[in-house]
C-alpha cells in the first residue's frame, strides 16, 4: 500500500511540474470543435508555437479567470457567443488589442467598439420553414412570429441556451424592453411545444409535423444538410432557410459572432497576439468555412457551398457589446413570459 | 493509538474532504437576496415541483427495473440466472447523459425506428410519431442507467435474508408473493432506501440531460443564476439550500439503517426457495430481461452500429490515448478515497466515539452537491490557498483528483463502512489480547478480513469518476480530455454519431469493471 502511495505522489509531482519551456500560448475555449484543433496544429506548424486548450463552458472559464487573477495561465479566451466576450472584459479580464493586431479586412461592423476582442467567425439565427405548411411570403421578421397566425407552430430551444439569451437581447436593444416584452410573451403563446432539444431538434420537429416554423442557428442546417445519415438529410430538404428581417427599412437578421480575446495577465502576449493574427487571415479563416458552415468574418472569402446557395443576406449592424449588455434584462423577459 | 490521537487524525481528514463545502457555505454570507427573489418569484418554485415530480418517477422505475429482479436471482434457480445477474449490474456503465442522448436518438423522428416504420407500415408511424422529450420518459431513462444501485443493494440484502426467515414465512403459510411484500421488502428496507439515496443524488446532479429534455429541476435555478445572472453567490446559496435539504434525507436514511438492523443469517446457503412454474419460469425471464435489453443492449447495439458508419473517419488513436487518461486520473483518485475511507473506518471502529461516527458520516455529503457546484467551491478554496502558497493551483492535476476524492468519497466510504460493521468485534479482542498494535490490526486483520469490501468500493469509484463530467470539465489541466468530456463535446455538437466511439469506450470499460466487481460480490454473498 504504501509504495503504491508514494508512486502516486511521484506521478502527481510530474503531472504538475511537467515542463514549460517551449514557446506555447495558452488558451481557454468554449469553441470545441473538431477545426480548431486543425487551426492549432497549422499555426503551430506555421510558428512553432505549441498551443494548450482548455475547454470549457463560458461561464465555468469566466469563473476560472476571475479566480486565477494574476496567476492564470490562460493567455486567450475563446467564445462562440459575444455576450460573453462582453462580460469577460466587463469583469476587467481582459486587455484591449491594438488595432494594428486587426486585420483591416474584416467586416467593420463586427469589430468590438472597446478593442477587447476580435471576431473569428460569425453565425446568424435564422428561420427555418417547412416546404409542405409554409409559404416563404408568409415569413418576414423575427416580430411578426408574435402574430397570432403562428399559433402553436413555432419550435425554438429553451431560454438557457446562450443563443435564444442573445437573440432576445438584440430584440431588447433594438425595440426597448416594453416592447420585447410584449413580443415574447406573444410568441411563447404561440409555441408548438414547450422549449426543449437542441437546434437539430427543432428541424426534426418541422419534419415530423410538430411545428412549422423554427428558429435556428445557420450552421446547424449546413450540418443537417451534409448528414451521412438519409432520414437527417431529409429532414434537413424538408426545410427551408429565411433570413428575417431583410426588407428595405429593416434592421437585418440578428448574427453572434465568435471572437477571441487577450486576457489581462496574459504571459505570452507576444505568442498570444500571433495566434489572434493568425487566425484572422485568409488561410485560416478559409479552414473555418471549409470544415464549418460558420461564415467567415472575411467579407471577401466566401462560406461554403451549402451556406451559398441559401444565399446573401443582410445583417443587424447593432453593436454587438449590447448582445452582452442586454442579456441581463433579456433573461428577465424570458422568466417573466413564461418562455422555458 | 490514543483516542485523541484518533480525534485529530479524523478531523484532519473530514477537514481536508469538507474544506470546499465549508468554504462555499461562508461564501455566500452577505448574499444580496435581490436575484434570489426574483428566481424565486418567477422560477423555483415551478423547477422544485419539475424536480420533485422527476425524483419521484425515477424512483418509481429504478424500483420497477431494480427489486424484482434483485429477488427473483437471489431466491430462484433458473436457466440463465447467472449470466443475468451480471447483465444487470451493467447499464451502470452508462452515464445518464448518454443514455438520454441515445434513446433520443433513437426513438426521434429521423431515428431507426420512426423511420422503420415509415418505410413498411406509414399509418403505424404515424401513431409512433409523437414528442418524446417529456418528462416520463426522461425518469425512465435516468432510471434504466441508475436502477442498478438500488439493484446491488437488494441483491445483497436478499440474499442474506436467509432460509430462518423464509422457512418461516413458508410455515405461516404465506405465499412467494406475501412473503416478497411482507418479510422481504420490509427486511431490506434500509438496503432499498440507501440505493435509492444515491439515484436520488444523480437525478439531481442531472443537468446535461434535463436541459435537454426542457424539464428544468432545482439546478437548472442554480446554473440560470450562475450562468445568464453572472451570480456566483445567488448560485452557491441555491446549492447550500439543495445541500441541507439532502443532508436532511441522509440523516433520515441513517436513522432508518439504525432502526432497522436485522440480523442476517449470513451463512444460509442460496437454493432455490420456491417452485417453479412455467408462468413464473416466462415473468422471470421478462422482469429480468427488460432492464438487461432497455438498459444495455439498446444503447449498445445503437453505439455500435454509429462506429461502424464508414462515413465516420475514427480517430482510434485518440481514443486509447483518453482512454489512458480516464484509466490514470480514475484510478489514482480511487485509492485516495479507499485509503481516506479505510481510515475513517478504522478510526470510528476502534474508537467508538459519537464525534468520530458523525465525522465520518460527514465526509459523504457533497456527494448531494452537483458537481459543478463542487467545481466553483474547489476554484474558490484554491483562489485563497493560492494567494497564501503565491502560486496556481486551479488546472492542476493535484486539483482534479482532489475535486474526485471530495466528491465521489460516498461511493467508496459507503461498502467499506458496512464491510466493517458486519465484522464481529470478538476479533478485534482476540487480535488485541494477542498483542497486535493498532496499526497491525488494521494491516493484518481489516484489509484482508474486508478485502472485497475494498475492492468493490474501489471499482465503483472507478465508474462513477470514469462517468465523472462537471469536475473534470472545470477543473482540468491544458489539453486534459477524458472519454466523457470528449463524447460530452461531441454531443453537444450536435454530433451524436461522432460522439457514439467514445461513449463505448466509457461503456465498455465501466462494463470490465463492474465484471470484476461482480465477481468479488459473487464470493462476498457466497451466491452458489
Amino acid at each position: 500500500m504504501k509504495k503504491i502511495t508514494y508512486l502516486i505522489f511521484i506521478a502527481i509531482f510530474f503531472s504538475c511540474e511537467s515542463s514549460r519551456e517551449v514557446e506555447e500560448v495558452n488558451l481557454y475555449s468554449q469553441r470545441h470543435y473538431a477545426v480548431d484543433e486543425l487551426q492549432y496544429e497549422n499555426f503551430t506548424k506555421l510558428t512553432g508555437i505549441k498551443v494548450n486548450v482548455t475547454k470549457a463552458n463560458a461561464d465555468e472559464l469566466i469563473q476560472r479567470l476571475k479566480n486565477e487573477g494574476d496567476k492564470t495561465e490562460a493567455d486567450l479566451f475563446i467564445t462562440v457567443d459575444v455576450g460573453k466576450l462582453w462580460q469577460a472584459g466587463d469583469m476587467g479580464l481582459l486587455q484591449k488589442i491594438n488595432n494594428d493586431i486587426i486585420n483591416p479586412n474584416i467586416n467593420q461592423s463586427l469589430l468590438d467598439k472597446n478593442n477587447y476582442w476580435v471576431p473569428v467567425t460569425y453565425r446568424s439565427r435564422i428561420l427555418v420553414y417547412s416546404n409542405e405548411r409554409v409559404d416563404k411570403s408568409e415569413l418576414s421578421s423575427y416580430e411578426d412570429l408574435a402574430n397570432d397566425k403562428w399559433k402553436d407552430r413555432i419550435l425554438v430551444r429553451s431560454s438557457s441556451n446562450s443563443y435564444n439569451q442573445a437573440l432576445m437581447s438584440s430584440l431588447v436593444a433594438n425595440l426597448g424592453i416594453e416592447e420585447t416584452q410584449k413580443w415574447s410573451a406573444a410568441i411563447v403563446k404561440n409555441f408548438a411545444r414547450n422549449p426543449k432539444g437542441n437546434d437539430r431538434d427543432q428541424v426534426k420537429a418541422i419534419a415530423a409535423g410538430q411545428g412549422d416554423v423554427a428558429i435556428v442557428n445557420s450552421y446547424y442546417i449546413g450540418l443537417l444538410l451534409s448528414s451521412q445519415n438519409e432520414e437527417e438529410l431529409n429532414a434537413g430538404k424538408s426545410v427551408s432557410v429565411f433570413f428575417p428581417n431583410q426588407g428595405e427599412n429593416q434592421r437585418g437578421a440578428h448574427i453572434n459572432v465568435s471572437g477571441i480575446a487577450l486576457t489581462k495577465n496574459s504571459k505570452n502576449k507576444e505568442n498570444a497576439i500571433k495566434l489572434i493574427k493568425y487566425l484572422q487571415t485568409d488561410e485560416a479563416q478559409k479552414t473555418y468555412v471549409n470544415n464549418t458552415y460558420e461564415y467567415s468574418v472575411n467579407p471577401s472569402i466566401s462560406p461554403n457551398e451549402i451556406v451559398r446557395g441559401w444565399g446573401d443576406f443582410k445583417m443587424d449592424d447593432l453593436d454587438l457589446n449590447l448582445l452582452g449588455s442586454k442579456r441581463d434584462e433579456a433573461i428577465r423577459i424570458f422568466d417573466k413570459s413564461g418562455w422555458k | 493509538m490514543s483516542s485523541k490521537k484518533k480525534l485529530v487524525v479524523l478531523l484532519l481528514i473530514t477537514l481536508i474532504l469538507t474544506i470546499p463545502i465549508i468554504v462555499l457555505i461562508f461564501s455566500t454570507i452577505g448574499t444580496n437576496l435581490s436575484n434570489f427573489n426574483y428566481l424565486w418569484d418567477y422560477l423555483l418554485v415551478d423547477y422544485s415541483i419539475n424536480t420533485i415530480k422527476l425524483v419521484f418517477m425515477t424512483i418509481f422505475f429504478s424500483l420497477l427495473f431494480g427489486v424484482l429482479p434483485a429477488w427473483f436471482v437471489s431466491t430462484t434457480n433458473f436457466k440463465l440466472k447467472k449470466i443475468y445477474d451480471l447483465l444487470l449490474y451493467l447499464p451502470l456503465a452508462i452515464p445518464t447523459y448518454i443514455m438520454a442522448f441515445t434513446y433520443s436518438d433513437i426513438v426521434s423522428y429521423t431515428g431507426p425506428i420512426q423511420s422503420f416504420f415509415r418505410n413498411y407500415t406509414p399509418k403505424f408511424a404515424e401513431i409512433i410519431n409523437v414528442d418524446y422529450l417529456q418528462i416520463e420518459f426522461l425518469s425512465i431513462l435516468l432510471s434504466l442507467s441508475l436502477y442498478p444501485y438500488v439493484y446491488t443493494t437488494c441483491r445483497i440484502a436478499f440474499s442474506r435474508i436467509g432460509t430462518s426467515y423464509i422457512n418461516l414465512s413458508k410455515t405461516l403459510g404465506l405465499s412467494e408473493f406475501s412473503t416478497f411484500f411482507k418479510i422481504a421488502i420490509p427486511i431490506s428496507r434500509a438496503a432499498i432506501f440507501s440505493g435509492l439515496f444515491l439515484i436520488v443524488m444523480e437525478v439531481l446532479n442531472e443537468y446535461g440531460a434535463v436541459n435537454y429534455f426542457g424539464v428544468n429541476t432545482y439546478t437548472s435555478g442554480i446554473f440560470r443564476a450562475w450562468g445568464p445572472m453572472v451570480d456566483i453567490q445567488t448560485a452557491s446559496l441555491l446549492a447550500v439550500f439543495l445541500f441541507i435539504v439532502v443532508a436532511l434525507f441522509f440523516i433520515l436514511e441513517r436513522y432508518v439503517n439504525s432502526k432497522y438492523k436485522f440480523n442476517y443469517a449470513i451463512n444460509t446457503s442460496v437454493r432455490s426457495y420456491f417452485p417453479n412454474s412455467k408462468i413464473k419460469y416466462v415473468i422471470i425471464n421478462l422482469v429480468c430481461l427488460v432492464p438487461i435489453i432497455l438498459g444495455f443492449t439498446i444503447p449498445i447495439i445503437h453505439m455500435l452500429k454509429n462506429i461502424l458508419k464508414k462515413s465516420l473517419n475514427h480517430d482510434f488513436f485518440d481514443v486509447l490515448s483518453l482512454t489512458g487518461n480516464t484509466i490514470f486520473v480514475s484510478i489514482i483518485a480511487s485509492i485516495f478515497i479507499i485509503i481516506f475511507s479505510i481510515l475513517i473506518q478504522f478510526i470510528n471502529r476502534i474508537s467508538k466515539s459519537r464525534l468520530n461516527k458523525i465525522l465520518g458520516d460527514v465526509v459523504s455529503l457533497s456527494y448531494a452537491m452537483p458537481g459543478a457546484v463542487i467545481g466553483i467551491a474547489l476554484i474558490l478554496l484554491f483562489t485563497i490557498v493560492g494567494k497564501f502558497f503565491e502560486t496556481l493551483f486551479i488546472g492542476s492535476f493535484l486539483v482534479l483528483i482532489y475535486a474526485y476524492v471530495v466528491r465521489y468519497m460516498a461511493v467508496g466510504i459507503s461498502p467499506i463502512k458496512s464491510s466493517f460493521e458486519k465484522q464481529p468485534e470478538s476479533i478485534d479482542q482476540t487480535a488485541q489480547s494477542l498483542g497486535l498494535k493498532t496499526a497491525n490490526l488494521l494491516n493484518k486483520i481489516y484489509i484482508p478480513i474486508n478485502r472485497s469490501a475494498i475492492i468493490i468500493a474501489f471499482l465503483l469509484c472507478f465508474v462513477d469518476i470514469m462517468k465523472d463530467l462537471p469536475l473534470t470539465l472545470i477543473l482540468r489541466p491544458f489539453n486534459f480530455d477524458t472519454l466523457a468530456t470528449q463524447t460530452y463535446e461531441y454531443a453537444i455538437e450536435e454530433m451524436l454519431a461522432r460522439s457514439s466511439l467514445y461513449s463505448f469506450a466509457i461503456v465498455f470499460l465501466g462494463t470490465f469493471m463492474l465484471i470484476i466487481l461482480k465477481n468479488t460480490l459473487n464470493k462476498e454473498i457466497d451466491v452458489s
